[in-house]
């Protein structure tokens, strides 16, 4: 199959997930107890009002019609949007509604998060990958050694560890004990040195840099330590999986020289798998990362689903929930892409 | 089901893996302190008592700073008709009594990790099987018909992986409320052995008398799990239905919910039980999460405790290490139990796990 038809498939695929999540976010609202209009009103609101505001969020219409609305809404105001932004225009609501607890913009509030999880998560998977691929090799070439137990040991126990508890954990003996980093929150983002690279003034972004990196070390390795774990663990077995090919054997016997066996080609194909697997498991990361989120008082997308949820604010719980799977689907279609791109032994199929 | 055969492999595995050994050690050891909590609690877990709060583990020593009178002489000294304090550093050591500690009232810690074993497991293993149960039934059913069936069963799980589980969790959460929360009584207690048994030991009687199951977060973390078995149990069915006694149980006019449970399912045994042994050490970490975030009713949970303690960061730093140790441990014996069925019996799946 040729790399467009390959694209296009797949592009249907994930327009038919992001279908379902649209229909299984509006189904959550539906089956959930008690009224949205509840969230708004006192209880013991004129119920002439009440009728007024029940109809004004189209809650008196049959379910099929707010089904179709719900999506109809998204399909019409995502492109719509997107379009906004790559023109430089004011980006309306993306057919996400409005926040039943403070009347702004879903859209909004959800895209000012976004950048505090994306710096997270790509932070994590930063440390995880420079930490964990040579851990994994240096613990296949010496099998039995004292390394290799001990990156043997790490990998058991992190991928053994709930995260928030590792965060704590860093919080009591790092910022607490030895005041060595920020507790909570974020200082500045990323966007934020932007714009003071934009205005000129190196010195103050060169400085904002530094506070943003001391702010997300913490949250960073918090985040990271399951995923750093984990691909310590496929690099090591799948490396040895390789290193137990007769190709190797035929390389060293060829009169190769061993690094060259080890890195060009050994590590090479131990690489391919786990590209999907870090991939598949950028799922994993967004979860962790609301809980990340939550212990490091991080201003992302996970606080907003979980105080969303807390106060029943259905179109900022939806809005969150459309966004991190949609995210998600659209990672897996781009390692999906790049995993059949590097791997020339894998079809388009 | 289980063969001959698939016995002498798994113990060959056993002999040859030291760690293996490790992992059943630590599993049986919680699971016998979970199903015999209230024989074995030193104290009652929910029982707040304020004189003894914040007890450092054993092996560990509490310095607080306390204003004590100035003494001079054996006596307190006055000035201005005020008595004269000072700051003095006091330190408080562990005691037997609670050899973790307490919390931030005065609760004894050990006593409140155990009970909190209870909870675990019980999500643990009942939120799994749970998942198992409608994962294999629907893996089966898609693997076994293919065509549209198995299209229409595999998008939908494709749909529940698109969410990350933790937020689909939470998700639901909120849309099932406590409606399931079920206390179930503590038959050791109820019926009078567990009370006997301590006070004849001179331990501290009145232990709860029963324990929260949180229906809620069981139902929860199945349908955010059931989508690993389904495959699994599809891959399986898949290749399995091809089998000649198949073909002959068919051909016997077999219907076909007899040859999915009777002839598929116990040749597709295997490869599920491993995924189940390393699921339930996902989901405990998955509810451990849950009820760190507050969206558990149980009151006595190891997640929850570790918030609990976040309070006293910085005075009491074992009210939440103890309960993530709990946690940690269980987790790792769980892990290497499942690596050990992985290795001997090579069902040929990926470990699916974390939160």
């Amino acid at each position: 199959m040729s790399l467009a038809r390959f694209l296009i498939k797949r592009l249907l695929q994930g327009v038919f997930v992001v279908w379902g999540v649209i229909t299984i976010v509006f189904g959550l609202r539906v089956i959930a107890p008690g009224d949205p209009a509840n969230v708004l009103l006192p209880p013991d609101v004129n119920p002439e009002v009440r009728q007024q505001v029940v109809a004004d969020l189209g809650l008196n219409e049959p379910l099929y019609v707010q089904y179709w609305d719900f999506v109809t809404g998204i399909a019409a105001g995502v492109p719509e949007g997107l379009y906004n932004i790559v023109m430089g225009q004011p980006v309306g609501g993306l057919g996400l509604g409005t926040s039943l607890t403070t009347g702004t913009s879903v859209a909004s509030r959800v895209g000012r998060s976004l950048p505090a999880t994306l710096e997270l998560a790509i932070m994590a998977t930063v440390v995880a990958i420079i930490i964990a691929i040579p851990l994994g090799v240096v613990s296949a070439t010496n099998r039995h050694s004292g390394p290799d137990y001990g990156a043997t040991l790490f990998s058991l126990a992190g991928i053994s560890t709930p995260n928030f508890w590792l965060g704590v954990m860093l919080i009591i003996v790092l910022s607490v004990q030895f005041n060595l980093f920020p507790t909570s929150q974020r200082a500045i983002g990323v966007p934020g040195i932007f714009d003071l690279l934009l205005a000129g003034q190196l010195e103050a972004a060169g400085d904002g840099f530094l506070t943003w990196l001391w702010y997300i070390t913490l949250p960073a390795i918090t985040l990271g330590t399951y995923f750093t774990a984990l691909i310590t663990r496929l690099t090591r077995s799948g490396m040895l999986d390789e290193l137990g090919k007769t190709y190797v054997r035929a390389s060293r016997a060829k009169g190769l020289p061993e690094s060259l066996v080890r890195y060009k080609h050994v590590l090479r194909n131990t690489l391919i798998p786990i590209i999907t697997v870090v991939g598949l498991q950028l799922g994993t990361l967004v979860g962790g990362a609301v809980i990340t989120e939550f212990v490091f008082d991080w201003p992302g997308l996970g606080q907003v689903l979980i105080n969303s949820i807390n106060s029943r604010d259905w179109p900022m719980v939806q809005g969150s929930l459309i966004v991190i799977s949609v995210g998600f689907v659209v990672v897996n279609i781009v390692v999906d892409t790049l995993y059949t791109l590097v791997n020339p032994r894998v079809g388009f199929d | 089901m289980i063969s001959p055969r698939t016995l002498r492999s798994l113990k060959r595995g056993l002999n040859r893996n030291a760690l293996a050994k490790v992992g059943i050690a630590i599993v049986v050891v919680v699971l016998l302190a979970a199903i015999f909590a209230p024989f074995v609690a030193p104290d009652r877990p929910g029982t707040q008592n304020l004189n003894e709060s914040r007890q450092p583990p054993i092996g560990f020593e509490k310095a607080s700073t306390q204003e004590v009178p100035v003494q001079e002489n054996g006596s307190v000294v006055f000035e201005d008709g005020q008595i004269v304090t000072e700051n003095r550093t006091v330190y408080e050591n562990a005691t037997w009594d609670h050899p973790l500690g307490t919390d931030g009232t005065g609760r004894d810690i050990l006593s409140r990790l155990i009970y909190g074993a209870r909870v675990s497991l019980l999500v643990g293993f009942l939120g799994t099987g749970l998942a198992m149960f409608v994962g294999v039934t629907v893996g089966l059913v898609a693997g076994y018909y293919r065509g549209k069936v198995d299209d229409m069963l595999m998008r939908s799980a494709d749909v529940m992986l698109a969410f990350p589980s933790i937020v689909l969790a939470i998700a639901l959460i909120g849309v099932l409320d406590d409606a399931l929360e079920q206390s179930i009584p503590d038959p050791f207690v109820v019926t009078g052995v567990a009370p006997a048994f301590r006070s004849a030991l001179g331990l501290p009687t009145g232990m709860p008398e029963s324990t929260v199951l949180p229906g809620t977060i069981i139902v929860v973390v199945a349908l955010v799990n059931w989508v690993w078995f389904a495959r699994v149990a599809r891959g399986e069915a898949l290749s399995l239905r091809e089998e000649s006694y198949v073909k002959a149980a068919r051909a016997l006019g077999a219907n076909d919910a007899t040859i999915m449970f009777r002839h598929v399912l116990p040749n597709a045994i295997t490869p599920i039980l491993v995924l189940g042994t390393i699921q339930i050490a996902a989901i405990i970490l998955l509810e451990s999460s849950l009820s760190f975030l507050g969206f558990s009713s149980a009151n006595i949970s190891w997640g929850f405790d570790i918030a609990l303690g976040r309070k006293y960061q910085s005075t009491a730093w074992w009210i939440s290490a103890m309960p993530g140790l709990a946690i940690v441990i269980t987790v790792i014996g769980l892990n290497l139990v499942g690596d050990w069925l992985r290795d001997a019996l090579d069902p040929g799946i990926e470990g699916e796990g974390g939160v």
